[in-house]
C-alpha cells in the first residue's frame, strides 16, 4: 500500500481582488476544513514610486505628493514631512499653527478610527454598525471641510505653518459637532463591549501577546491593544503635543475586542484634546517664512498616525529638491502579525484579523526591486523608472 | 452581555428620513473655506511666476506677453488641478484665490477643463501660440479653447 | 378543462409568473426595510426586477472543470422545486391549487431542494470559494432542517393532520398558535432565516470571506434563476409560518399584512445580528434551538396523547 507524504493542499486565495480587501494585496491561506494551517502574504501591488517621484519635485510641491501617500491619514503625512523639513531648515512654525495642526490631526484620527470601526463591523458581518459609524463619520468629515476646505486631502499644512486660521465661528461649529460625536462614540463603545453576537466574533480572536507584539515590532493601536505602552504623541511629543498632551490608552488582552475598544477609547481622548485646544488656542501668527533652499543635512521625524508610528527620513543636499526621502508607514510592521496570527484560526476570522490592524496597502507598497542580473544600474532616475514600467507592461500585454 | 444592542438606533431610524443626501436635487451649503476653481486677477499679477513654480500638479501656465503693461495670460489646466491652494499661499499680491462657489466642475467634454484667463486679444495670441506648439496633436481644440476665453 | 386549470396553476397563478414577481417584490421590501432600519435609502422598487432581467440577458459563462450539464441543470431544478412547492401551499388567502394528505412533508422536502441544488452547484465548480461555500451550505442545512421541521410539526400534531389545508383550517378555528406555541414560532422564523441564508446565518455566502459562496461562478441565467428561487422560497416560508402560527388562511388582505409583519421581523433580526461563524451556527442550532424544539415537541406530543386518551 502506498501512502503519500504530501497531503493535497487546499489554498484559499484572498486578493489581489477580493471583497474583503479594499486595496490590492495577495494572501494565501492553506485550510484544513475551516481551520487555517498556513498563511503567506504578497504585497506590492499598489507601488507608486512616490519616494522616487519626490526627488524630482521642489520642497513645496512634495508636501502635496506626500499628502497622497495615504488618503485616510493624509494630514499626518503632510505634517510629518512639513515638521521634518522645518527641523532641517531650522525654522519653527508658530504655536498657533502647531495647535491647528494638532486639531486637524486629531479630527483625522476620529475620521480614520470611525472608518475602521465600520470596516471591521462589515468584515464581521454586522452591517448595521457599519452603516451607522459611516453615517457619523460624515459629521467629522464635514467638520474637517469647515476648517480646512476639503473632506479628504485637507492640505491644511504649508511649510512653516498652516493655510487657514480657525475662526471663532468655525471653532463653535466644531465644538457642536464634537458634542454629537462624543455621544455616538460612547454608544459604539457600549455596542462593541456588550453586543453578544459581535463579541462572538471579536472576543478571544487573534490574541496578540505583549511578547509577540514586541517581537514583531507591531505599532500603533494594534500594539497598545496588546499592552505595549507605545505612542509617539506621548513618548516624544511633536507639533503642539507638548502643550496639549494626550493620555495613552492601553488594553491588555490583545484580541480583536481590545483592538476595537482601544480605538474607540482613543476617539474619546481625541475629542477631549480637540476641545481643550479650541478653548485655549494660542494667539499669534499661523505661518513663518520658509527658505526655498533647505540647508544640507538629514533628519528623522516620527509622528503617531491613526494606524501607528509613522516616520520620515529626509535628506537635503542644500538644493531646491530633496536628495532622498524615505517613508515608513505603520502598516508594514503590523502586516507581519496577520500572517503570524492567521494559523490556527477559522477561515471566517481571517478578514477580521486582517482588518484588525487597519491595513493601508497603498501606503506600505514602496519597495523598488532592481534586478542587477539583467544589467541594471544602481542609480535609477525617475525617467528610467517610468520607461521601465511602460516597457514592462508592454511586454506583459504581448504575452 | 446583551444581544441587539443597536435596537435603539434601528427603532429610531424606522420613523426617520434616511440621512442620505440626494445630491444633485438637494444641495447643502458649502463652507467658506471650501477650495474650488482657481480664480486669477490679471490686475494684481506681477508675473513673478511663483505660483507656477510651486504648483504640485503643473496646472498653471503663465504666458507673459508684456510685463511692463501687465499683459498676461494665465492658462489653467482644471483637469490637472488638485485644489491644494498652494498658489493662493504663494502669491504675494493676492492675485489668485480659490473660489468657494465654483466647485461643481464636472463636464461631458474636455474643453471646459482648459481655461484661459486674460484679455481677449491676448488670449487669442496665446491660444494660437499654444496650438502651434502642439500642432497636429489636438488641432480640434481651438474652437473650444476660444469659447472658454474670458 | 382540467388540463387548462393545471397549466394556469403552473404557469400563472399561484405558481409561475405571479409568484416569481411576488418573490422579487418581497425581496425588495426586505432590502428596503433593512435600508430604512440602517437609516439609508435602499433600492428603488424595480431594482430586483431589473437585476433579474439583466442577469437573464447576460451570457452564462460555464467555467472550466465544471460539468456543463449539472451546471445548467441545478438552477432549473432549484427554481422548479420552489415553484412546485407553491402548488401545495394556500397562497394569498386562497385555497391551495393541489392538496393531498401529507403534502406538508412534500412541501418541506421541496423547500430543501433549493439549498441542496446550491450546494451541488458549488461543488460542481473548481473555485475554492464555491467549495467552501457549498460545504458551509450543507453543514448549515443539517443544522436547521430538523428544528425547522419540528417547528412545522408542532401545529401538525395539534391539528392531527399532515395536510397543509387542514392544519390551516384548524389554526383558523382555534387560538393563534403563536400564543399556544411561541417557541415553535420562534424556531420557524429563525429556521427560515437559515434556509434563506439571511444574516446572521449567511456564512455560506459571507462576501468578506468567500466572495459569493457556492454561487461565485454563476453569472448569467443560472444566477437569475437561483435569485428567483430564493424569492419564491421566501414567500413560501412566510406563508407557511403565517398559515400555521398566525391564524390560518383568512383573506388576501390579511395574508399580505401578516406576511409583511413577519418580513419586518426578519428584516429587524437581519439588521440587529452579526454574522455567525459556521461552527458558531452549528453550536447555536444543536445546543440551543434543536433542544428547545425537541422540548416543545415533547410537550405537544404529551398534551396530544393525553387529550387522545382522555
Amino acid at each position: 500500500m502506498h501512502t503519500s507524504e504530501h497531503r493535497e493542499q487546499f489554498i484559499v486565495p484572498i486578493g489581489p481582488q477580493h471583497p474583503a480587501l479594499k486595496e490590492p494585496g495577495h494572501f494565501e491561506f492553506t485550510v484544513d476544513g475551516e481551520t487555517v494551517t498556513a498563511a503567506s502574504a504578497r504585497l506590492g501591488y499598489a507601488h507608486r514610486g512616490i519616494e522616487k517621484a519626490c526627488e524630482q519635485r521642489t520642497w513645496v510641491q512634495n508636501l502635496y505628493l506626500f499628502e497622497r501617500v495615504c488618503g485616510i491619514c493624509s494630514h499626518i503625512h503632510a505634517t510629518c514631512y512639513a515638521a521634518a523639513v522645518e527641523k532641517l531648515a531650522g525654522v519653527e512654525a508658530p504655536p498657533r499653527a502647531q495647535a491647528i495642526r494638532e486639531v486637524v490631526a486629531e479630527l483625522e484620527r476620529i475620521h480614520s478610527h470611525l472608518l475602521w470601526l465600520g470596516v471591521a463591523a462589515h468584515e464581521a458581518g454586522f452591517d448595521t454598525l457599519f452603516m451607522y459609524t459611516w453615517r457619523d463619520r460624515e459629521t467629522v468629515m464635514d467638520l474637517l471641510e469647515v476648517i480646512t476646505g476639503n473632506r479628504v486631502n485637507y492640505s491644511a499644512n504649508i511649510l512653516g505653518g498652516v493655510k487657514n486660521d480657525i475662526t471663532p465661528e468655525q471653532s463653535a461649529e466644531v465644538l457642536k459637532g464634537l458634542d454629537f460625536l462624543e455621544k455616538r462614540i460612547q454608544h459604539y463603545l457600549h455596542v462593541v463591549q456588550n453586543d453578544e453576537f459581535f463579541l462572538q466574533r471579536t472576543r478571544g480572536i487573534g490574541v496578540t501577546t505583549k511578547e509577540m507584539a514586541e517581537r514583531l515590532g507591531i505599532v500603533g493601536p494594534t500594539a497598545r491593544a496588546s499592552g505595549v505602552a507605545r505612542d509617539v504623541r506621548v513618548d516624544s511629543p511633536y507639533i503642539a503635543y507638548p502643550q496639549f498632551p494626550v493620555n495613552m490608552m492601553v488594553e491588555e488582552s490583545g484580541d480583536l475586542e481590545a483592538r476595537t475598544v482601544i480605538r474607540i477609547k482613543e476617539l474619546t481622548e481625541s475629542c477631549r484634546v480637540i476641545r481643550q485646544i479650541l478653548e485655549n488656542m494660542p494667539e499669534g501668527e499661523i505661518e513663518t517664512k520658509m527658505p526655498r533652499r533647505i540647508k544640507e543635512g538629514e533628519v528623522l521625524m516620527r509622528v503617531e498616525a491613526p494606524r501607528g508610528e509613522l516616520w520620515y527620513f529626509v535628506k537635503s543636499n542644500g538644493g531646491e529638491k530633496p536628495e532622498r526621502v524615505h517613508v515608513r508607514t505603520p502598516t508594514i510592521p503590523n502586516m507581519a502579525s496577520v500572517v503570524a496570527l492567521a494559523v490556527g484560526h477559522q477561515l471566517a476570522d481571517i478578514p477580521m484579523i486582517l482588518a484588525g490592524i487597519d491595513p493601508c496597502f497603498s501606503c506600505q507598497d514602496r519597495a523598488v526591486i532592481v534586478n542587477y542580473a539583467k544589467g541594471g544600474h544602481d542609480h535609477w532616475t525617475w525617467e528610467d523608472l517610468r520607461r521601465y514600467g511602460i516597457e514592462y507592461y508592454r511586454k506583459q500585454r504581448r504575452v | 452581555m446583551r444581544i441587539a444592542t443597536m435596537i435603539g438606533d434601528i427603532s429610531r431610524s424606522l420613523f426617520r428620513k434616511p440621512v442620505t443626501r440626494q445630491y444633485p436635487f438637494e444641495k447643502s451649503a458649502t463652507p467658506k473655506a471650501l477650495r474650488g476653481r482657481v480664480e486669477w486677477d490679471a490686475a494684481k499679477c506681477t508675473g513673478c511666476n511663483l505660483c507656477v513654480r510651486d504648483c504640485p500638479a503643473m496646472a498653471l501656465d503663465l504666458h507673459i506677453l508684456d510685463r511692463k503693461n501687465k499683459q498676461f495670460v494665465m492658462r489653467y489646466h482644471l483637469d490637472r488641478c488638485v485644489f491644494c491652494a498652494q498658489c493662493e499661499e504663494s502669491c504675494r499680491f493676492d492675485a489668485i484665490h480659490l473660489s468657494d462657489k465654483k466647485w461643481e466642475l464636472a463636464a461631458l467634454t474636455q474643453d471646459p477643463f482648459d481655461i484661459f484667463y486674460g484679455e481677449e486679444n491676448n488670449v487669442r495670441t496665446v491660444v494660437e501660440k499654444v496650438l502651434k506648439g502642439n500642432a497636429g496633436q489636438d488641432a480640434g481644440k481651438d474652437s473650444g479653447a476660444k469659447a472658454q476665453a474670458k | 378543462m382540467n388540463n387548462i386549470n393545471g397549466l394556469i396553476a403552473l404557469l400563472l397563478f399561484p405558481s409561475g409568473l405571479f409568484i416569481m414577481a411576488g418573490g422579487l417584490a418581497y425581496q425588495w421590501i426586505d432590502r428596503k426595510l433593512v435600508a430604512q432600519l440602517q437609516n439609508r435609502i435602499g433600492p428603488r422598487w424595480f431594482q430586483p426586477f431589473a437585476d433579474v432581467v439583466k442577469l437573464l440577458v447576460k451570457e452564462e459563462v460555464i467555467p472550466e472543470g465544471a460539468n456543463p450539464w449539472l451546471f445548467q441543470a441545478m438552477p432549473i431544478l432549484a427554481l422548479a422545486s420552489a415553484l412546485t412547492a407553491v402548488l401545495y401551499v394556500p397562497m394569498f388567502g386562497l385555497r391551495a391549487a393541489y392538496s393531498f394528505p401529507g403534502d406538508l412533508i412534500v412541501t418541506v422536502y421541496l423547500m430543501s431542494v433549493l439549498t441542496i441544488s446550491i450546494a451541488l452547484a458549488g461543488t460542481n465548480t473548481l473555485t475554492r470559494f464555491s467549495l467552501v461555500g457549498a460545504t458551509r451550505a450543507l453543514t448549515q442545512l443539517f443544522c436547521y432542517e430538523a428544528p425547522f421541521l419540528l417547528a412545522l410539526l408542532g401545529p401538525a400534531i395539534a391539528a392531527g393532520s399532515w395536510q397543509i389545508g387542514e392544519i390551516a383550517a384548524y389554526a383558523g378555528k382555534n387560538w393563534w398558535m403563536i400564543i399556544t406555541q411561541p417557541v415553535g414560532f420562534f424556531i420557524a422564523m429563525v429556521g427560515l432565516m437559515g434556509k434563506l441564508e439571511l444574516p446572521p446565518f449567511d456564512a455560506p455566502e459571507a462576501e468578506t470571506e468567500i466572495v459569493a459562496g457556492a454561487l461565485t461562478e454563476y453569472s448569467g441565467r443560472g444566477y437569475a434563476l437561483f435569485r428567483l428561487a430564493q424569492g419564491v422560497e421566501l414567500i413560501v416560508g412566510l406563508t407557511l409560518i403565517s398559515l400555521f402560527y398566525l391564524g390560518g388562511i383568512s383573506n388576501p388582505l390579511f395574508f399580505i399584512v401578516k406576511t409583511l409583519c413577519l418580513l419586518f421581523i426578519l428584516a429587524a433580526l437581519q439588521a440587529l445580528l452579526t454574522r455567525l461563524r459556521i461552527d458558531q451556527t452549528v453550536g447555536l442550532w444543536w445546543r440551543f434551538i434543536a433542544v428547545l424544539g425537541l422540548l416543545q415537541f415533547l410537550a405537544i406530543a404529551i398534551f396530544a396523547t393525553w387529550r387522545w386518551i382522555g
